[in-house]
């Protein structure tokens, strides 16, 4: 299943990031008016769907404000659950993307590995409360009784829909198709980092938007290639390291043959 | 033979304060990360994951004890038995810094007791795995290379032929670990080519990782001997050093060309001199952390003299911290939306306080233990000369 | 709304002007959306700003704030011109053809006024305004019988607007040309049969002192384009709260009586003389019918024939007592006590400085809401010590709108039932238990009185239960038989004591007497109705979702009113002839066979009444209409064009600088509107009437909502989630603005007006653009007004900027253009 994000219908309204918080009764964070209407700033733990707002200012008259979604893409490839070493993070068949709170050891390794910034942590609990990373599970639990997730539910201007994936890519695809001059003419998440459970379709580059610009392959091959090439490293390097060894001491031996040999000759001779 | 510890005077009593004095405050300060969280005892936020403690204490720690891994692999698999003598304090330097990198692991993780997870609960494909295993398995590599000295000074004559015996299989599974882990730091960064700059990010980062620790070992020896031979009034084996700093500036020139090779050909050669603060930083570090101790490294003048060997390391030392802290943080590009990242007072006082008990540690051991005599030739144990 | 909500998904063009319904009417854009993805609709906003609809717009158009009529009438003149009007829908529906009276002159004429303007008064003598009429023997209105003649309303209108040139329109506006005319041939193409435009407005139009002639000019652009009546098009305002449709259908209003029925004043001195004021041609009519239904409801036994129905008991308006009037009473310390019901006057009166003043000259206040807000703790505001006020302030918790049961009326007049649903906290009472008390109370004080002025008191019906039974009050409102009613024939409409089935039972009834209806209105709404699946309920508990035609009426889904009519004036859906002007824009038409009008919706005209009607000149009510006269309340069954009556400061729109502008009209010599008030209390003074001018105060501000934050805030700043998202005041400044005063994006300033200074966060935004006006360039800045210091998200009163003067007919106070300076903090 999947999301569909239509940025050209979205308002900016943040129905679906305090629904977000509602449902899954998260606090609100102290915030400040910086000089945006983009508030919390970023993800936390505290806040796992935040939008932005982007004013985009083209030549002669192209003035755009644009809002875009900013929570987890639910990847069908995740960096995250490729980079978590104790598998502490998993891919459901269904689509979302969910964590054992019970096997995080909180070492953030998925922080940094998620190429769209995604999960965040609980810097303020101490050892007994214990400090995990939290993100958008997709509400996973209305899904399962048949609903559809929050911010879908509230999402008033149809930017917003669920379904199944490639039904929604399907109407993406319609929907920029049949309006060329309004959509960008790409489905953003159909292929990038091998395909993602939230779909954008946008009127202004996805740059703007804040997504980063990926590639078809799944981000960790990189990483998941070198770790494949271990066990070949072990096995070279061991047999390496074992036939220098080897030799060495053959060598060493034989000199010290040499040596004793040619003692012993001495000796012999000496004596 | 006896191995009868040399007399030793201690030279800078204040300076044991001081270092008494850092670890105290490293301990109350992890006490308010371990009450108040990550966040009462870091600057370390949502933007920046991962700071001081990841890139100085965890990458540089287990870096510069590279020490124990390359001088072990001189000795027992090349068989350069004339760097024998500085082998027991680089096993150790490298032992301490990987007890030190656990210790800091054990601040920086939200879940430190979960830290024995990685035993039981297993991904493969991740490289976070693979180095946490590799740390683990290492670290018991060195405490038994350490325990030599231990099993000698209390006269356990069995478990020291054991291990005696077992020191080639131990050094090869040193070797072997080190090179997976230490490159393996580098591939960490793998997964984020879009967020950490191109002056950094390359496929070869593990291969850059692990030359620049390979080049870092013997340069933290020379470190280690330098000032240990200060604070514990003992010679420094200059020629001995001097020997070991022949294949550091060969390291280094493989480093550079690699790293010229592969930025020409990906074609990023121009971000090199672009005038912004990335560029900068790259070429601070690859000038004074690669080039100039290559080139120092390279003249036999400055091999022969203790103080220019010290420089000349401290180029090369301060050159990896620096360059595992652009790689960890500076060169890391997130948002502009909130936080960037300076670290705490905290942070470093943690940092300096682990680096302090190393420094006692290393102390006590040198005072009550065979720290500075040979070891046992292998195979040589028992037979009088 | 003259159409509704879910109707806009049938539009071919949405204008949005002087509205933001992404920002406060989220759900709205559902409907917009869907006429866009399925018939390929428009959406084109016209905002001094580039709002949260911009964004999601097809078509951007900027304007200054204050000049709507110059752009409106452009538009006009652009249909005009280009002879884009339906014509036949303006033959017919509207007065167009109707002669004026001989002398009458417009602006083109008398340089910005309209002839019988008195100085001295500041108001006019309308009698020039009016039609044309010959004794036939019975008056009747003289038409033209070509739009040609030139004195017909078309031609005054032609000439009227003959000045409203896309020029014109950059020049006053600011609106470069090329955009103005993207939006002209955007929208006035809907002025084909086949096609509907629909034109939503809100404060953005009524917030100004020519707030009334403002939504004149929509309602005559749409009469010219024909999209009244028909599905899709009418003149829809977005109101700005979720029962405010209700507060104006229930006159909450000084000036009104429940249903628009107009409150008797001191100029009708018995019942015979305010009934007289009813037009006898127009559905009207039935008025003096309605009003006595009104006053048995009220007054039960008590209003007989005999005593003109307690006419008496009724107070009469002697004066303006809008909210800026009574503002001022309060200031000068007429008026002792004030019950403030979900009302927060110190955060959103204007010149709100001043109207916390004037707070403190009262002897007691009684603030009836969720929070203490901050009329509630005016005595203890920041600046203010609680030793200087002398006022008794009583604050009685209240229930928020899910913890009662009771109805609710939509922007597009549909009503609908809600039950209680939670639980309210503490002490917390409904607002009808408080009331039911307050009267309870009055009558006891006043038991055993034989004054005949506490006799209302003592005669009002008051039998709502105890606890009151909200369903009883409906009950009432609805109306209810008292007696049989029967019609002229004898026939009975409705057996006593049950619920009338809708208003025209108390039309049609021989005696409006035999029947007690609280409003007229909304007559139906709680009678007993079918929900399209055989449950019978009442009417406006319904949700049947059956809609024939699939236009979007939902005619089972709660009750709309009138007489649950979805679109007004529909009548004009079809042509002349009964027949629909376009199949995809029926919504009723003639069936000859049957002998009525049918369709998707319920006729708002009489049922039976053949398209061919001839109007009988002496008949009484609708019979006076023609069955071309879709406009029934009305007296000439018309589509006013030209407005002789209603209206105080003319009967075209005429453009008139906001009362603090930076630039002269260029238009005429009247700078301001000349009939309205404006007020010069405390002049002199650091907090009064003060009114600033262009070299102090040279950048125009204008005031909005956002939709994170609710009005005041006294319900959105104080839950965590919703102060999250838009914690601090803050002020929008364009880029060019904020480089010249040097400040940055974030940064605090400081906004003075000539009336008030306050701090706010600066948003510098390329949002805001500054205009070529009149040949000079002219800046633009605006400011949210939701902020006070109560709750947990707390900012400065945007308020205590905005001017103390209000519309030439509403009074709706001017906060939508005035003059301010900003600096940085």
């Amino acid at each position: 299943m999947a999301i569909l994000f239509d940025a050209f219908k979205c308002t900016g309204c943040r129905g679906c990031q305090v629904a977000c918080k509602q449902w899954n009764d998260l606090e609100a964070e102290i915030t400040r008016n910086t000089g945006s209407y983009q508030n919390p700033p970023r993800l936390s733990a505290k806040t796992w769907l935040t939008m932005r707002f982007r004013e985009i200012e083209r030549n002669g008259d192209g003035l755009t404000w644009a809002f875009g979604r900013w929570a987890c893409m639910h990847c069908a490839h995740p960096a995250c659950v490729s980079a978590c070493p104790v598998k502490a993070l998993y891919k459901t068949p269904e689509g979302p993307v969910l964590w054992d709170k019970d096997r995080c050891i909180g070492c953030r390794y998925c922080m940094i590995a998620c190429p769209f910034e995604i999960p965040t942590f609980e810097w303020e609990k101490g050892l007994f409360e214990g400090a995990r990373i939290r993100k958008c599970t997709f509400c996973v639990d209305r899904v399962g009784a048949g609903l559809d997730p929050a911010c879908v539910h509230t999402c008033t201007t149809g930017a917003l829909r669920f379904g199944d994936r490639d039904e929604l890519i399907a109407q993406a695809e319609a929907r920029i198709q049949s309006q060329p001059e309004r959509y960008v003419q790409h489905v953003y998440g159909k292929e990038e980092t091998g395909g993602t459970s939230l779909l954008y379709i946008s009127h202004v580059p996805f740059k703007e938007l804040g997504l980063p610009t990926l590639g078809t392959t799944p981000i960790q091959e990189r990483a998941e290639d070198a770790m494949f090439a271990t066990p070949w490293a072990v096995i070279g390097l061991v047999t390496g390291l074992s036939g220098v060894a080897w030799l060495v001491r053959r060598r060493q031996e034989m000199m010290r043959r040499k040596g004793q040999s040619s003692e012993q000759g001495d000796k012999e001779t000496s004596s | 033979m006896t191995s009868a510890a040399r007399p030793l005077r201690r030279q800078m009593p204040i300076g044991t304060l001081v270092l008494g004095g850092l670890v105290v405050l490293a301990f109350v300060v992890a006490m308010i990360r371990y009450l108040g969280g990550l966040g009462a005892a870091s600057n370390l936020n949502d933007n920046y994951a991962w700071g001081v403690w990841i890139s100085v204490d965890l990458l540089c720690g287990v870096a510069l004890a590279a020490g124990a891994f390359t001088t072990a692999t001189a000795v027992y698999i090349i068989g350069q038995e004339r760097f024998r003598p500085i082998l027991r304090p680089a096993i150790l330097t490298g032992f301490l810094g990987y007890l030190m990198v656990i210790f800091a692991l054990l601040v920086d993780l939200g879940h430190p007791e979960r830290i024995w997870y990685l035993i039981i609960f297993w991904n493969p494909h991740s490289v976070m795995f693979e180095v946490g295993w590799c740390v683990m398995l290492y670290t018991a590599v060195l405490a038994l290379e350490f325990s030599p000295m231990v099993f000698e000074r209390f006269g356990l004559r069995q478990p020291l032929r054991l291990i005696t015996r077992a020191t080639l299989v131990l050094v090869i599974a040193g070797t072997v670990l080190s090179t997976l882990h230490q490159s393996s730091l580098g591939s960490l960064y793998l997964i984020i080519p879009d967020q950490l700059d191109v002056l950094w990010h390359t496929s070869l980062l593990p291969l850059f990782f692990f030359l620049s620790a390979v080049a870092a070992g013997p340069s933290m020896v020379i470190l280690e001997s330098s000032i240990s031979s200060r604070v514990f009034k003992r010679g420094l084996e200059v020629d001995l050093l001097g020997s070991l700093a022949k294949a550091i500036p060969f390291v280094l020139a493989l480093y550079l060309a690699l790293k010229i090779a592969d930025l020409g050909i990906a074609g990023e050669f121009d971000n090199v001199f672009d005038g912004s603060r990335n560029s900068a930083l790259f070429l601070a570090e690859m000038v004074g952390g690669v080039i100039l101790p290559m080139v120092l490294f390279a003249l036999p003048a400055i091999r022969r003299n203790g103080m220019t060997l010290l420089l000349a390391a401290s180029l090369v030392v301060g050159g990896l911290i620096f360059n595992r802290i652009n790689v960890g943080i500076l060169g890391f590009s997130r948002p502009a939306e909130a936080a960037s990242y300076v670290p705490s007072w905290m942070e470093f006082s943690v940092t300096f306080g682990i680096v302090s008990a190393g420094l006692i540690a290393f102390g006590l051991v040198a005072r009550f233990l065979p720290l500075f005599t040979h070891a046992e030739k292998a195979g040589e144990e028992g037979t009088a000369q | 709304m003259t159409n509704d909500w879910v109707d806009v998904k049938n539009s071919d063009c949405v204008l949005v002007i002087g509205a933001n319904p992404a920002e406060n009417h989220p759900a709205s854009i559902a409907w917009i959306n869907t006429a866009r993805d399925e018939q390929g609709a428009k959406l084109i906003v016209v905002d001094p700003r580039f709002t949260r609809t911009a964004a999601t717009s097809d078509l951007y158009c900027s304007l200054r704030s204050g000049t709507d009529i110059v752009f409106l009438g452009g538009l006009i003149n652009y249909t005009l011109q280009n002879r884009l009007y339906n014509e036949e829908y303006v033959k017919y529906y509207t007065n167009a053809l109707t002669l004026i009276h001989p002398d009458f002159k417009g602006p083109v004429d008398l340089d910005g006024l309209f002839s019988g303007y008195d100085h001295e008064t500041r108001s006019y003598d309308t009698t020039s305004w009016q039609y044309q009429t010959e004794e036939q023997p019975v008056t009747v209105v003289k038409r033209a019988t070509s739009l040609d003649d030139p004195n017909c309303v078309f031609a005054h209108l032609k000439k009227h607007y003959a000045r409203y040139t896309p020029e014109v329109v950059e020049r006053i506006c600011g609106t470069p040309k090329d955009k103005f005319l993207q939006v002209a041939e955007l929208f006035c193409a809907t002025g084909v049969p086949d096609k509907t435009g629909t034109i939503f407005y809100a404060m953005g139009q009524t917030q100004h002192t020519v707030g009334t002639q403002n939504v004149r000019s929509m309602a005559m652009l749409q009469l010219l384009l024909g999209n009244i009546g028909l599905p899709g098009g009418g003149v829809n305002a977005l109101r700005g709260e979720s029962n405010v449709q209700g507060s104006t259908d229930m006159a909450l209003l000084y000036h009104d009586l429940p249903g628009y029925l107009g409150c008797p004043t001191d100029k009708h001195g018995n019942l015979e003389a305010y009934s007289a004021k009813f037009a006898t041609t127009s559905y009207w009519a039935n008025g003096p019918a309605f009003f006595i239904s009104l006053m048995k409801a009220w007054f039960g036994d008590a209003a007989t024939k005999d005593n003109d129905y307690a006419y008496h008991y009724v107070p009469k308006v002697s004066g303006d007592y809008s909210w800026i009037s009574l503002f001022e009473a309060l200031y000068q310390g007429t008026i002792k006590g004030l019950v403030c019901m979900g009302q927060n006057p110190a955060v959103s009166g204007p010149n709100a400085r001043m109207e916390r003043k004037a707070l403190g000259n009262l002897d007691w206040l009684v603030v009836m809401d969720l929070f203490e807000t901050e009329t509630a703790s005016f005595w203890k505001a920041p600046g203010i010590a609680p030793a200087d006020i002398q006022t008794e302030v009583f604050l009685l918790p209240a229930v928020d709108a899910i913890e009662k049961a009771g109805s609710i009326v939509t922007s597009g007049r549909r009503m609908q039932w809600r039950p209680k649903v939670a639980e309210s906290p503490g002490e917390a009472m409904e607002d009808i238990w408080t009331l039911d008390r307050l009267v309870k109370a009055l009558k006891d004080v006043y038991a055993g009185s034989t004054e005949a002025k506490d006799r209302p008191i003592l005669d009002l019906v008051w039998d709502y239960g105890d606890p009151p039974d909200v369903e009883l009050v409906a009950r009432e409102i609805n109306g209810y038989a008292l007696e049989d009613v029967k019609d002229a024939s004898g026939e009975v409409l409705v057996n006593k004591g049950e619920a009338i089935p809708g208003f025209s039972t108390i039309a049609k009834a021989a005696d409006p007497s035999t029947t007690a209806c609280g409003n007229w209105l909304y007559s139906g709404y709680f009678a007993p109705a079918d929900d399209g699946s055989g449950v019978t309920m009442p009417a406006v508990k319904r949700r049947g979702q059956k809609d024939p035609g699939e236009m979007g009426f939902y005619p089972y889904w709660g009750f709309t009113w009138p007489a649950n009519r979805r679109v007004l004036y529909n009548r004009a859906s079809a042509r002349p002839d009964g027949t629909p002007w376009a199949e995809n824009k029926k919504v009723i038409w003639w069936d000859e066979e049957a002998g009525k009008w049918t369709g998707y919706d319920v006729p708002d005209f009489s049922a039976t009444k053949p398209p061919d009607a001839e109007a009988d000149p002496a008949g009484a009510g609708l019979d006076a209409h023609s069955g071309t006269d879709p406009f029934i309340m009305k007296p000439d069954g018309k589509g006013w064009l030209f407005a002789p009556s209603g209206l105080n400061d003319g009967p075209f729109p005429e453009h008139y600088e906001p009362l603090e502008s930076p630039i002269q009209n260029p238009l005429s010599s009247v700078q301001n509107n000349p009939v309205i008030t404006v007020y010069d209390t405390a002049t002199d003074e650091e907090i009064g009437d003060r009114v600033g001018s262009a070299d102090k105060f040279p950048i125009i501000c204008t005031t909005y909502r956002v939709c994170e934050q609710w009005q005041t805030g006294s319900m959105s700043r104080t839950l965590p989630w919703l102060a999250e998202v838009q914690p601090d005041m803050f002020v929008e400044i364009g880029k060019e603005l904020a480089e010249q005063k040097g400040i940055e994006n974030g940064d605090e300033v400081i906004v003075t007006s000539a009336r008030g200074e306050i701090r706010a966060v600066a948003l510098v935004t390329p949002r805001w653009r500054p205009m070529n006006v009149n040949g000079g360039k002219v800046h633009q800045i605006g400011m949210v007004w939701h902020f006070g210091w109560q709750g947990l998200a707390t900012g400065d009163i945007a308020n205590d900027l905005t001017p103390h003067v209000g519309d030439a007919n509403t009074r709706i106070p001017e906060y939508k253009a005035f003059l301010v300076d900003v600096r940085k903090a």
